[in-house]
């Protein structure tokens, strides 16, 4: 188990990966492929959010567009409507996003499983309408055009690089705090509850409160990808928060497995540019670039129904399993050099399980 | 034995699950350092009462006195923190988690950094003196462990908050009797430190042999209480076990 008392080590290797996403627009000229990227970063942000929430701690949420509409629509309102300066809305649409997260958890400490999601899902659509209905502040059904790029102290983040920076750097920032809640013990409270709440709570897990945290943080982290698609965008349309966009951001989190931050943020990726990839491949047969536009939410669930019986644990699963096998080959053949075995009447480590990770 | 030295008082409490009633006027004493069994057939109302001290069930009328101070209705988690600790029926450990992810897990309540650090050092200290097969086990996922090996692991990871009333339901359930064996040897040393438990058994001659006293259950009520050898010798303990009054309980 990783400690919850030591200092949190980041793998060498996220640093890495984290320079070459940084040093991307230093090397690709693409705007459209810089913009595509911008969006997996938004994705990111609300997968990290999920992973807290699904992934950790077993909840489930069906109406996760919801909450990036409701920072999206609170950034953009503020900024444009009310004049506020762009972190403020950003600000902000963390601050009401999260309030919704907390209203959505509320149901969460009496419902579970298919209950709960129903429940999210209700919350989804309800949200849905009111974006539709509530023109004076949305724009109903014709959306919020003219939405200025977000400016910090005079900068405005106009070029798609820049904005691919900003985007990127809000999702760092997120990771490194979900990396750290969850190497600490609100991430092991969290996991707890992921197997089930009477052991969490004969440990002494506070159940409610690690519920409605994992809810809040996951709202926040929503909301604030929702403001900074405004600004990415210029116009936020109520048909973008939508069921569809929710079963989406749960498939990330399904896909990429519980208990694990890197896994979900890998699906998101793959997710994202599988959205864009006959934009990405010019060379795609019209047909096949047609039908996956049209068959966007299909291959998500089909994807899901695929993972549920042939990957249970996801992405993170699949990559521990062979971390496993790897470990467990070379842990064998240390043992014949030996000669000899300390365990040899206990049941073998399972497979892609690793100390103090669970799914 | 004076009333100061009670660790756990139960008076005429009446406890259920939403409109049903399951415990009626119950009423229960643990001492400091005694090992008190609660017995009754299935649905008795033993787990129910166990369940209502660590404020798992909503309780009605009366009242349950922890070290002299009415618990009253807090959360069970808050119960942890004041010194009750819980090994659940059926275990319920964090199965995708190592051993000691579940050790560590178990001193959730002991605070934060350094104070966590020394509670966690000393918790797994005494959990691996009393069962040294964890230490060996320490980085094995708990999920693949044997029910005996995960029976240990529940009451060792109910240790790491350092209660003062240790509270058991079940702990024989689903385990051959060399392992029970083994499990009720644990807990006699736990006695022998002085730790005080309450145990909810339904193996009345394994839970009498080696508890101080006893409680009879039925019917969400005591029947019966006396010292664990008076019980052993009582004719209506026996037909209970027998079956001949079994199946008359009415919840859990």
């Amino acid at each position: 188990m990783a400690d919850m008392g030591g200092k949190p080590r980041l793998p060498w290797v996220s640093w890495l990966i984290a320079a070459a996403v940084a040093c991307i627009p230093l090397v690709i000229t693409d705007r459209f492929l810089i913009k595509v990227l911008t969006f997996v970063g938004l994705n990111v942000l609300v997968a990290i959010g999920l992973a807290l929430l699904f992934g950790y701690t077993g909840q489930v949420s069906m109406g996760h567009a919801a909450f990036v509409g409701i920072g999206a629509y609170t950034c953009a309102f503020l900024t444009v409507r009310i004049g506020t300066p762009w972190i403020v809305g950003f600000a902000a649409a963390g601050v009401i996003a999260a309030a919704g997260g907390l209203l959505l958890a509320l149901p969460s400490l009496r419902l579970k499983g298919h209950y709960l999601a129903m429940a999210t899902l209700g919350f989804g659509e309800i949200m849905s309408l009111i974006f539709v209905e509530a023109e004076s502040v949305t724009g109903g059904v014709d959306g919020f055009a003219r939405i200025p790029p977000p400016s910090v102290a005079g900068f405005e983040f106009k070029e798609p690089a820049t904005l691919y920076w900003l985007v990127w750097a809000v999702a760092g920032v997120a990771l490194l705090l979900a990396y750290n809640i969850t190497r600490f013990r609100p991430g092991r409270a969290m996991l707890s509850l992921h197997g089930g709440e009477i052991g969490a709570v004969a440990s002494g897990v506070d159940v409610v409160g690690t519920k409605i945290k994992a809810f809040v943080i996951s709202a926040a982290l929503a909301g604030l990808s929702g403001a900074l698609y405004s600004g990415v965008v210029g116009f936020v349309s109520p048909s973008v928060f939508v069921l569809s966009s929710s079963v989406m951001y749960l498939a990330m989190a399904v896909i990429g497995g519980a208990g694990s931050l890197a896994g979900p943020v890998a699906a998101t990726a793959l997710f994202t540019l599988l959205e864009y990839l006959n934009a990405l491949i010019p060379s795609m047969p019209a047909p096949i670039a047609e039908n996956l536009g049209l068959y966007q939410t299909d291959i998500y669930g089909i994807a899901i129904i695929l993972v549920v019986i042939f990957a249970p644990r996801g992405l993170t699963g699949l990559w521990q399993r062979r971390r496993s096998a790897s470990s467990a080959k070379g842990g064998s053949l240390a043992e014949r050099r030996q000669g000899s075995s300390t365990q040899a009447d206990t049941p073998a480590r399972p497979e892609g399980l690793e100390e103090g990770e669970g799914t | 034995m004076p009333e100061s030295r009670d660790v756990l008082e139960v008076r005429g409490l009446y406890a259920g699950y939403g409109s049903v009633g399951v415990l009626h006027d119950v009423g229960l004493k643990v001492r400091m350092g005694e090992m008190v069994a609660l017995l009754g057939a299935n649905g008795a109302g033993k787990s129910t009462l166990l369940k209502a001290v660590l404020g798992f069930v909503e309780t009605g009328k009366g009242d349950i006195i922890f070290e002299g101070k009415a618990l009253g209705k807090v959360r069970p988690e808050a119960q942890i923190r004041r010194g009750v600790s819980l090994v659940p029926e059926g275990r319920m450990l964090f199965g995708p988690m190592t051993v000691l992810g579940n050790l560590e897990l178990g001193a959730y309540s002991a605070g934060r950094g350094r104070q966590r650090q020394k509670a966690i050092s000393a918790g797994l200290e005494r959990a691996y003196a009393l069962f040294p097969v964890l230490k060996e086990r320490a980085h094995q996922v708990a999920q693949t462990l044997s029910g005996g090996e995960q029976q240990m692991l529940a009451i060792a990871r109910a240790l790491m908050c350092s209660p003062r009333l240790l509270v058991l339901d079940e702990p024989s359930l689903g385990l051959a009797p060399r392992v029970v064996a083994e499990i009720f040897s644990a807990l006699e040393t736990l006695r022998g430190e002085g730790m005080t438990m309450l145990i909810a058994e339904q193996d009345a001659s394994l839970a009498l042999k080696h508890a101080d006293r006893g409680y009879v259950m039925r019917n969400g009520k005591v029947i019966l209480e006396d010292a664990a050898d008076a019980l052993l010798a009582n004719e209506h303990v026996s037909a209970i076990y027998l079956g001949s009054l079994a199946g008359e309980g009415e919840g859990g």
